[in-house]
């Protein structure tokens, strides 16, 4: 397995080299001095010397200056970033628990009517715009029931984010109801296929109940393609994140992002969109190794 | 955890008949299964009957379709979605299985009845260790914690004879042979002592070596715990030797039961009969034709009423259409559904016996050493593959030998039969020949010009004149295309001829294949097994090549079919002089195929010599152990001579001199120090053999093959 996790760690390198290169160069077109702030007076000319000082500037947390807020982008990252991994984390997570018994359920009664009905649901929820779904979320738990704050945490950092579930339910489930329906439709027919798998029956021969066939044979073999999934939905839930963080005025990444590109703040733009872009590598990667883990097929192979 | 496997059974069985006195174990009455699937009703099991005693053996035999899998099924009520029992009883050991609820029937599964499915390769769950998946139904059943579970399990894997239990038992099934996972599929199915393993197709997907030790396992098992067991296979010949009883089943009913000598010896029905002249071991080498059975099995969606075997029986008279024959016979204890039986010759014998011992007797002039100029030489052919290792570098760490120094050739209109094991490179040698593949060494000569040596259209036009066949016509020919345009498209490729001639050829080419003309129109999925693999044989012959590489063209496909694709090749084969390379682990298809055969162990040719000479008298202690392995329908016995065990080693590091000798039982201390060359066997002509200690011919008037003992 190692020489296959070297083999991926090595193509996720390659991946982000190419990622810094593209903001890089979208940096040497942003007019002002956005570039030489980073750089400092004394840097090098020609274009990979200036690229290189450039990542080791990068590297050491100096990603520019923020034309609007007149503050280093890595202090506006520190103060969004953990707000934002508070929210798509527990809108993920949420989105697990609810997709995998939903995505089941679906599997078992696969084409009768739960199995309809959940459907319908769950692509009600994917096709619904997340703005639309936060717009009927506010209105009917914020302003009618008055069940749930119709803005999202203000208080700093990410602790201040997961303690304020009042705040925090109604982003969540917004960002979350996306997740599930993508989640739940992978799942069943992940799990249909394996349903169908004859060491499935073989299970069922053994004089295992349904139950039993159902947790450890059909979840364990459902989950695997899952896993790889939920790495590349990163980018999907992120996006999810922005529109989201909008709404319900929550400072995040997401936010701050979308301010900085109203206002042409350029600095903040790429240097958010670099962080961003680190972090959809790094999901892909963890998913592959996640089911590396998983798989003996793949955690044997090679050595 | 102190018990042990009991050491010897209750249930004893002597000759032919059941020795469950009294009460049978499992008793199936008037069974009717049904699956709906894409709004079609299929009545798979259509009114079975069947007891099976007390440590007794029934196979069930018949022909992919005829509803034997879907009655094994049945008695579990594991049937896939979609099917259900409409009527009938099962009853094990007095309990009702079908009326049983659910939670009631999972302590029968697994803890009274054991079952073993076809495929090992899926039917293991890949994530979970081998122990864990043995120990699952040891607590299911037993309730006992883990660890003795495990160590259950463990004592289980000895039992089924798998090498290593306690580390097989950590390993998971990709880690595992073909004959080791089929082991341990044995071993899930007698962790708790079942009273009855039903086994479907236990060994279809396997070598015939490891086919042969997994079912002397299950027979020594059986006897071991005294338990019953329900063979279900296609194959007449895996169940001749090991079962008490035989129910024939066709159509979705029974449509002959006895004793297996019986039924074997005698048959009375004629579809049993049909089914044995089939056979392509039992035919007469080189002359004549296999038997075939003409036509289909019949579509279950709408059975006809009277006899369903009506359409393709030879004895059918046009009462038979009316009338629905029930499974009754003039002898106790042998059973046939028919009303105009296969008649018996005075002693009793079946009569088309005696025509094939004859036959038998005199190999026909045609398998003579050939004399016609090759059509295709191959000299010193080699390949190896490499193997590599490393994370970001691949190192080359070793290289696999797939093929080793192969030389051979064919004669025009000849058959050439390549026979061997999977993975001993017979099928690298088609795609070497194909130009699929490049070798590393060696020539391939095909009508004189070396292959290797031309390039562009020169190349070209002579890859037109080797055409080729494969095991899984379906993978091969585009689903989605008409079967006109899969026949047109090497034409458009060599550009040959106008578009009104290609229609002529096909038209011309579908007739010449026995399809219908309006399968021009069809698309290759809606055809069936045996059609496409016909299909393909069009596509072969559209550019009028000297030489078809038929990759195990009829492995996939039922006795009546493939006897009718072999028909029509030797058919064709005469028609226009062609010759064929014939490759499959079947040595009796080969045998009946070929003129001259070679057999192939770990990427090395080991024996070549005249077809009929070499499945009477081989010389190297492999093709014996091939031979051996046939399991013979007509003696009802497996040879005395034990079969060579085991499975190949690998083929990236090769044993030393002799690769045979770790299975071999004449090794000697040379045949690991030197590699025995390919030389002409000592008093035998035409015959080829690598081995220091080749056996000695086989005096005239004995045999090794099935001959035809009729008691
Ligand atoms: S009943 Fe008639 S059609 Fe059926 S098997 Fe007998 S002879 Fe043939
Ligand atoms: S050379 Fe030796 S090991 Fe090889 S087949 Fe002959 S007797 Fe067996």
């Amino acid at each position: 397995m190692t020489a296959y996790l070297a083999r991926r760690v090595l193509q996720a390198l390659v991946v982000l080299v190419v990622v810094t290169l593209i903001v890089y160069a979208l940096l040497t077109r942003v007019p002002g001095s956005a570039l030489g702030a980073v750089l400092g007076p004394h840097a090098a000319s020609g274009f990979l010397p200036r690229y290189f000082s450039w990542l080791n500037q990068v590297l050491h947390g100096n990603l520019g200056f923020s034309l609007l807020h007149n503050e280093p982008v890595s202090t506006l990252l520190a103060a969004s970033l953990p707000r934002t991994v508070a929210l798509t984390g527990t809108a993920v997570l949420l989105a697990l628990i609810v997709a995998i018994p939903v995505g089941m359920l679906q599997a078992v009664n696969k084409n009768k009517l739960v199995d309809h009905v959940l459907r319908a649901l769950t692509l009600l929820c994917y096709g619904t715009p997340s703005f639309v779904l936060g717009s009927v979320l506010i209105l009917v738990f914020a302003v009618k029931l008055k069940w749930f704050g119709g803005e999202g945490p203000q208080a700093p950092g990410f602790v201040g984010v997961i303690t304020d579930w009042r705040d925090l339910t109604l982003p969540v489930l917004t960002l979350a109801l996306l997740t599930i329906a993508l989640f739940s439709r992978y799942l069943r027919s992940s799990a249909i296929d394996s349903l169908a798998q004859d060491y499935v029956r073989t299970a069922r021969a053994k004089g295992a109940g349904e139950r039993r066939v159902l947790r450890r044979h059909v979840l364990r073999n459902s989950l695997l393609p899952v896993v790889t999934l939920i790495g590349l939905t990163v980018p999907q839930i992120l996006a999810g994140a922005v529109v989201v963080e909008s709404i319900f005025n929550f400072q995040g990444m997401g936010y701050q992002l979308w301010y900085a590109a109203e206002n042409h703040d350029f600095p903040v733009v790429l240097g958010f969109t670099l962080v961003i872009g680190v972090g959809v590598v790094a999901g892909s990667l963890l998913a592959d190794v996640g089911y590396a883990l998983l798989d003996p097929r793949v955690r044997y192979a090679g050595r | 955890m102190t018990s042990s496997l009991p050491a010897t059974g209750s249930g004893g069985v002597q000759g032919g008949r059941p020795a469950g006195a009294g009460e049978p174990l499992l008793q199936v009455t008037d069974l009717h299964t049904e699956i709906r699937r894409a709004g079609k009703l299929v009545r798979a099991v259509d009114g079975v009957s069947l007891t099976v005693g007390q440590g007794e053996s029934l196979g069930l035999v018949g022909e992919s379709g005829c509803g034997k899998t879907m009655t094994a099924l049945s008695v579990l009520r594991l049937l896939p979605p979609g099917g259900v029992i409409t009527s009938g009883r099962v009853t094990m050991a007095g309990l009702d299985l079908t009326a049983m609820a659910e939670t009631d029937l999972e302590r029968v599964r697994g803890g009274q009845i054991g079952m073993v499915f076809q495929d090992p390769a899926s039917s293991l769950n890949p994530t979970m260790t081998i122990g864990d998946q043995v120990a699952e139904a040891v607590l299911l059943h037993r309730g006992n914690d883990r660890r003795a579970a495990l160590e259950r399990a463990v004592q289980t894997l000895r039992l089924v004879k798998m090498p290593e239990p306690e580390r097989v038992a950590a390993q998971f099934p990709h880690h595992l042979s073909g004959g080791m996972r089929q082991r341990a599929m044995i071993a899930i199915a007698l962790a708790c002592e079942p009273r009855l393993l039903i086994a479907d197709e236990p060994t279809t997907a396997l070598d015939v070596t490891v086919q042969r030790e997994i079912l002397e396992l299950i027979d020594e098992l059986r006897h071991r715990l005294g338990m019953a067991v329900i063979l279900v296979t296609h194959d007449l010949g895996v169940i001749a030797g090991r079962t008490d009883r035989i129910a024939v089943m066709y159509g979705g009913r029974i449509v002959e039961t006895a004793a297996t000598a019986t039924v074997l010896g005698r048959p009375r029905h004629p579809y049993t009969e049909a089914l044995m002249r089939a056979l392509p071991e039992l035919a007469a080498t080189g002359s004549g034709r296999l038997a075939s059975i003409p036509g289909l099995p019949p579509d279950l969606t709408e059975p006809a009423g009277g006899c369903r075997f009506a359409a393709r029986c030879e004895h059918a008279r046009e009462y038979c259409a009316s009338r629905v024959p029930e499974l009754d016979g003039d002898h106790p204890g042998h059973s046939y559904a028919c009303f105009f039986p296969v008649a018996q010759a005075a002693d009793g014998s079946a009569p088309w016996l005696n025509q094939l011992s004859t036959a038998n007797g005199h190999p026909p002039a045609a398998a003579a050493v050939p004399q016609q100029p090759p059509v295709l030489q191959v000299q010193g052919l080699t390949k190896h593959f490499a193997v590599t290792r490393g994370a970001l570098l691949a190192r080359r760490v070793g290289s696999v030998s797939a093929v080793d120094d192969v030389s051979f050739e064919i004669a025009a209109g000849q058959t050439f039969g390549l026979v061997g094991e999977s993975g001993c490179g017979k099928s690298t040698v088609a795609r070497l020949i194909a130009g699929v593949a490049q070798p590393d060494a060696g020539s391939i000569l095909f009508r004189g010009a070396d292959l290797n040596q031309l390039t562009g259209r020169d190349l070209r036009g002579q890859r037109a004149g080797i055409q080729l066949m494969f095991q899984d016509a379906y993978g091969s020919l585009d689903p989605r295309m008409r079967a006109a345009s899969i026949l047109r498209e090497p034409l458009l490729i060599h550009n040959s001829g106008r578009k009104r001639a290609h229609r002529r050829t096909v038209a011309r080419l579908l007739d010449e294949v026995g399809l219908p003309p309006d399968t021009a129109d069809r698309f290759a999925r809606q055809l069936s097994g045996g059609q496409r693999q016909r299909l393909a044989l069009a596509r072969a012959l559209i550019l009028q090549p000297r030489l078809i590489i038929a990759d195990e063209p009829v492995s996939a496909l039922d006795v009546s079919v493939q006897a009718q694709i072999l028909n029509l090749m030797r058919k064709l084969q005469r028609q226009y002089g062609l010759s064929y390379l014939f490759i499959s682990h079947d040595l009796s298809v080969v045998r009946y195929m070929a003129d001259v055969i070679g057999v192939m162990y770990l990427g090395k040719l080991v024996e070549l010599g005249p077809a009929h000479e070499i499945a009477a008298s081989p010389s190297h202690p492999y093709t014996r152990g091939l031979i051996d392995a046939i399991p013979a329908v007509l003696t009802g016995k497996d040879g005395a001579r034990p079969a060579i065990s085991g499975e190949p080693p690998s083929p990236t590091n090769p044993p030393s001199g002799c690769r045979f000798r770790t299975r071999c039982p004449r090794a000697e201390q040379i045949c690991a120090e030197q590699e025995p060359p390919l030389v002409p066997a000592a008093g035998r002509t035409g015959r080829l053999t690598a081995c220091h200690f080749p056996l000695p011919p086989v005096p005239p008037g004995g045999t090794v093959q099935v001959t035809a003992n009729t008691e």
